[in-house]
C-alpha cells in the first residue's frame, strides 16, 4: 500500500512542477531509487503507466537511477531528480 | 518550443497514517484511541462476483510484506468450500514456501524495524553505520526468505505461482537443491540473530495477554490447525465467527476484532510460541532456551527474540522439506468440473498471526461474499490495550519521549501499520 502513496506522491508532485512551468507535457521524468526503497525500478516502470494516467506525465519516459549505497542517509527513499517539460504554446 | 529540463530534488512521502488520542483527567488515563488513517481497502467487496480461482491472486494483493499468507488462506479456504485434498509434496510445498515468508518478513522486522529501537537508533540506516554487521546478517536472511518466494512463488513480491488446489508450475528437484547453501548459511545467521537479540535490553513489563494461535497435533503451526486460545479456547475454523467478531469503533477507519463477551486478545509470534513452543524444531528449542526465553513470554518487548527463534524454525524446517523433496505427479489438485452453492473457511498463521478467510460461492464458481479478518485488526484492540497502560506508567514523561515510547509499543507487535507508525501523531488532552 505504501507504493502507491509514493507513486501518488510522486504523481502529484510531477504535476505540480508542470503547473508551475507552465508545461503541457511531461517528457522525461529522472528518479533517484535508494537502495531500500518502497519500490524497485522494474516496479516503477510497470506501476508509472497507471499512476500518471490522465496527467501531464502521462507519456513521460522514466529515467531512473538505482543507488546500491545502503550507508546513503535517502537509501529508504525515492528523489524526484528532475523533470524534462514543454512548455504550453 | 524548446523543451528544457526543471530540477526538482523531491524526496516522495508516505504520509503517517496512524495517531494516538490520550485523555488525562485529574492525572488518570481516561482513554486511549489509537486512530488508523488508511482508508477502508474494500477488498472483500470486489471480490464478489470473481471466479473462485482468482482470489489467491486478488487477496495477495492486500499485503506486499505477506502476500503468501493472504494466498495460502483463501486456497485453503476455497478448497475446504470445494471439498478438495492438497497434499503429500504439494502441501509441503506450501509450508516452504510460507517459511520463505516467516523469513523474510521477520528479518525485515527484527532488523530494520524493530532492533534500533532497542539500541538508540531511529532507524536501520542509522543502525547500519554503527552496526553494519548486524544489519548486514538482516539483508541475508531476507534474502535467503525473498530466494524461497521467488523460486516457489514465481516472483519475491505479490508471487504468482501459488493457486487453488497447488501450483501453476512445481520446482524441479534441482532448483531446490540450488537454495541449500543459502539456507544452510541463513540457518547460522538465524542462530546468531537469536543471540543479538536476546541480549539487548527489555523493559521489565509483562501484560495478562489471551493468546491466540492455530494449533496442530505435530507441526508449529502454518497451514493448518484448530483456534486454540491460552485460556482454554479450542474450536474448529469453522467455528471463529461464532466466537470472534469485528466491531468498528468510530475513531478509526480499521476494525478492530474481538472476542465476544471477552474483549481484546492477541495473534502472531508470542501467541504462537505460547501455545506451541514443544513443536519447534530441534535447533530453534534449543536457540529459544539458550536466550532463556521460558515456555510463555508475556513481555511484548520480547516479541523480537520470538520472532528471531522463528525464523531458526523456519529456515530448519525449510531444509527438512528441501530433504524430503519428490516433486509430485501434477502440480496441482484439479477442482471438481461441476459447482454447486458452497461455502469454506480457513485460517493460516501470517508472520503477524492468524489470518482468516470465508468464502461464499455460488453454482457457477463465483464469490457471493468474502470475509477476511487480518492479524492487525485483530491485534488493534489489544495493541490500544498495551498504550493505555503504558501511558498510565509514563504520565510524567514529555510528550516526544511518550511519542517514542508509544511507537516503539505499537512496534513489538508488528502490525501492518509498523513501519507508517514512525510518524505517529500524539495528542494528549490533559484536564
Amino acid at each position: 500500500m505504501h507504493e502507491e502513496a509514493l507513486l501518488r506522491d510522486l504523481v502529484r508532485k510531477v504535476g505540480e512542477v508542470a503547473h508551475a512551468h507552465r508545461a503541457e507535457r511531461v517528457t522525461r521524468v529522472r528518479l533517484w531509487v535508494g537502495a531500500f526503497a518502497h519500490l524497485s525500478p522494474p516496479q516503477l516502470r510497470e506501476r508509472w503507466t497507471t499512476a500518471a494516467a490522465d496527467t501531464p506525465a502521462e507519456r513521460a519516459e522514466l529515467d531512473i537511477e538505482f543507488s546500491h549505497d545502503t550507508s546513503d542517509p535517502r537509501a529508504t527513499g525515492i528523489v524526484l531528480v528532475s523533470v524534462d517539460a514543454e512548455p504550453s504554446r | 518550443m524548446a523543451e528544457r529540463t526543471i530540477r526538482v530534488d523531491y524526496l516522495a512521502r508516505v504520509e503517517g497514517e496512524g495517531a494516538l488520542k490520550v485523555r488525562i483527567e485529574n492525572g488518570r488515563v481516561e482513554d486511549v484511541e489509537l486512530k488508523i488513517f488508511e482508508p477502508p481497502r474494500f477488498f472483500e467487496a470486489f471480490l464478489r462476483g470473481r471466479s473462485y480461482l482468482e482470489a489467491p491472486d486478488i487477496t495477495a494483493r492486500i499485503c506486499g510484506i505477506c502476500p503468501v499468507a493472504y494466498q495460502m488462506s483463501s486456497a485453503h479456504a476455497m478448497e475446504r468450500a470445494l471439498g478438495m485434498t492438497v497434499d503429500g509434496p504439494l502441501r509441503e510445498l506450501r509450508r516452504l514456501l510460507y517459511c520463505g515468508e516467516w523469513i523474510e518478513s521477520h528479518a525485515l522486522h527484527i532488523y530494520l524495524l524493530h532492533a534500533p529501537d532497542f539500541l538508540g537508533y531511529p532507524d536501520a540506516i542509522r543502525l547500519a553505520k554503527d552496526h553494519p554487521e548486524a544489519v548486514a546478517h538482516g539483508l541475508a536472511l531476507k534474502k535467503a526468505g525473498n530466494a524461497l518466494m521467488q523460486v516457489l512463488g514465481g516472483r519475491e513480491i505479490h508471487p504468482i505461482n501459488p493457486r487453488v488446489g497447488g501450483f501453476y508450475r512445481v520446482p524441479t528437484r534441482g532448483e531446490l537443491e540450488a537454495l541449500r547453501p543459502m539456507l544452510s548459511n541463513a540457518l547460522g545467521l538465524a542462530e546468531e540473530t537469536v543471540r543479538f537479540v536476546a541480549g539487548l535490553d527489555f523493559p521489565d513489563i509483562e501484560e495478562e495477554y489471551e493468546f491466540v494461535a492455530l494449533q496442530h497435533p505435530r507441526e508449529y503451526p502454518m497451514n493448518e490447525g484448530s483456534v486454540a486460545s491460552s485460556r482454554g479456547l479450542h474450536l474448529p475454523v469453522t467455528e471463529f465467527e461464532d466466537v470472534f467478531e469485528e466491531v468498528q469503533v468510530p475513531h478509526s477507519n480499521a476494525l478492530q476484532s474481538v472476542r465476544r463477551g471477552a474483549g481484546s486478545y492477541l495473534v502472531g509470534p508470542l501467541a504462537r510460541y505460547a501455545l506451541n513452543h514443544d513443536r519447534l524444531s530441534p535447533r530453534a528449542l534449543s536457540a529459544a532456551h539458550a536466550a532463556g526465553l521460558p515456555p510463555v513470554v508475556r513481555n511484548p518487548y520480547r516479541s523480537i527474540v520470538v520472532r528471531a527463534v522463528e525464523v531458526v524454525y523456519a529456515v530448519e524446517e525449510a531444509l527438512r522439506i528441501l530433504d524430503a523433496y519428490t516433486p509430485p505427479p501434477a502440480p496441482y489438485v484439479e477442482p471438481p468440473a461441476s459447482f454447486h452453492a458452497t461455502e469454506g473457511a480457513a485460517i493460516t498463521e501470517a508472520p503477524r498471526g492468524m489470518l482468516y478467510h470465508r468464502y461464499r460461492l455460488n453454482a457457477d464458481g463465483l464469490i457471493d461474499e468474502a470475509k477476511i479478518v487480518a492479524p492487525t485488526s485483530q491485534n488493534q484492540k489489544r495493541i490500544e490495550d498495551d498504550l493505555r497502560h503504558l501511558v498510565e506508567r509514563s504520565l510524567d514523561l514529555d510528550e516526544a519521549t511518550l511519542t517514542d515510547a508509544c511507537e516503539r509499543a505499537i512496534r513489538n507487535h508488528d502490525p501492518c501499520i509498523s513501519c507508517a507508525t514512525h510518524f505517529l501523531s500524539l495528542d494528549v488532552e490533559r484536564r
